[in-house]
This record gives structure tokens, sequence and C-alpha cells, in this order.
């Protein structure tokens, strides 16, 4: 992993559409500005994990319930 | 079209069942799903991906059990999804099933928008919208009552 350090109010550019700011650093916490292409989602890593475990989850579970079960078109 | 489903076996589906989901669900991926649906008034459909058998996700219409659910959604989210109003959109949810009725949940943080045929799964900025909230639990009211 690359690693590199920036103070408050200078950036990062990754390729040429996306650009990260440090805004802020207080205490243990880093305040980031980011602008990327509208095409690309951004996320907190946490919450993806969430969601991705939630779908995961979803696809796998039994699914007894009766009207659920699709037949032939 | 003929879609292979580790669930549901071999499926004939007809093509305007068949969205397009250009960046997949959140963490799992897909790009085109097939929304099955059994009976016109049942409560559940399946989103299954037509290339990966395995894929599957069952879903929900949300205001169904939550009558005040709502999907709020960033300017620049709308803007990248092409959905300014989300009441334009078909709302969908994905249930997680279990053993336990009452555990039955929905995902009213990640709901899946459609319209026109395209699907996108986002994240939920409403003040309310839990990952998984039981099925029955009626919405918020009775929650924030217990």
């Amino acid at each position: 992993m690359l690693t590199i350090s920036r103070r408050v109010g200078e950036r990062i550019l990754i390729g040429d559409g996306i650009v990260i700011e440090v805004v802020e650093v207080s205490g243990g916490s880093v305040r980031l500005g980011i602008t990327a292409p509208k095409e690309l989602r951004i996320y907190r890593e946490e919450l993806w994990e969430r969601v991705k475990a939630e779908n995961e989850a979803a696809a796998r579970a039994d699914f007894n319930a009766p009207g659920a079960r699709p037949g032939p078109a | 079209m003929t879609v292979n489903s580790s669930r549901f076996g071999e499926l004939e589906v007809p093509s305007d069942a068949v969205l397009d989901f250009p960046e997949g669900m959140i963490g799992v991926g897909g790009n085109r799903f097939a929304l099955l649906s059994r009976e016109e008034n049942g409560a559940f459909k399946w989103l299954q991906e037509t290339a990966q058998e395995d894929l599957a996700l069952p879903v929900t219409d949300p205001f169904q059990f939550f009558p005040d659910y709502e999907v709020v959604l960033s300017d620049e989210e709308a803007q990248r999804i092409g959905i300014t109003d989300p009441s334009q959109a078909e709302v969908l949810v994905v249930v997680r099933a279990d053993e336990d009725p009452g555990q039955v949940s929905a995902n009213l943080l990640a709901p899946i928008l459609v319209s026109a045929g395209v699907g996108h799964q986002v994240l939920n900025e409403a003040t309310w919208a839990p990952l998984r909230e039981p099925l029955l639990s009626g919405g918020r009211q009775e929650v924030a009552a217990g």
C-alpha cells in the first residue's frame, strides 16, 4: 500500500478525475474532501461491509414463505 | 430468455422482467437481474442474477410492511443514478429470511430503486433506515414505543 504524508489543505490526485483533500485533522480523526466523477460510488467502508454482509446473508438464507417461490414464467 | 438458478432451477423469463444494475448490488455484484414473482399479489419477489445462478435476493415492497418508510438520497446520489424523485421509482428492499418468522428482516438502509428497467441499490440517508428491521415490526412508531 502506498503511504503519503499530507498536511491540512493539501491534496492527493488519483488519476485525472479523483481529488482527495485533507480538510481537518483533529484528535484521532481526519476529515477528507473527495471530488470524483459522479458515476463513482463512495462509501464509508464499515457501512459498505454491513450492506455487503446483509446482501450475502439474504442470498444464502432458506426462504420458504408461501408465494415466495417463483414458478415457470 | 432462459435463466439458471441454483435456487429455482431453469427458468424461462420474459425479457421485460430483466433489469440492468450498472453497478450491481452492493458488495455482491451482478449486472442483470430478473425480477421474478409467482403470484400477482404475493408479498415477495426475487431478483435472480441472469448469469450467476447462485446470486438471488428475495425482495419486497417496503411500504406494505412499513407505511411510513422513506427513502432519502443526497443530491449527488440522485443525480448519479438519474432518479431525482424516489417517488417516481419502484422501491424494493432485500429480505433476509429466518427460521423464526419474527426474525425475518428487511434491509431498509440499502433499498433498491428501479426506474425504466434500470436498478440501483443505494444508501438511504433517511433518519430511520435500519439495516435489519423485523418485517413484522410494523415500522418506526412501534420500534420507538418498544
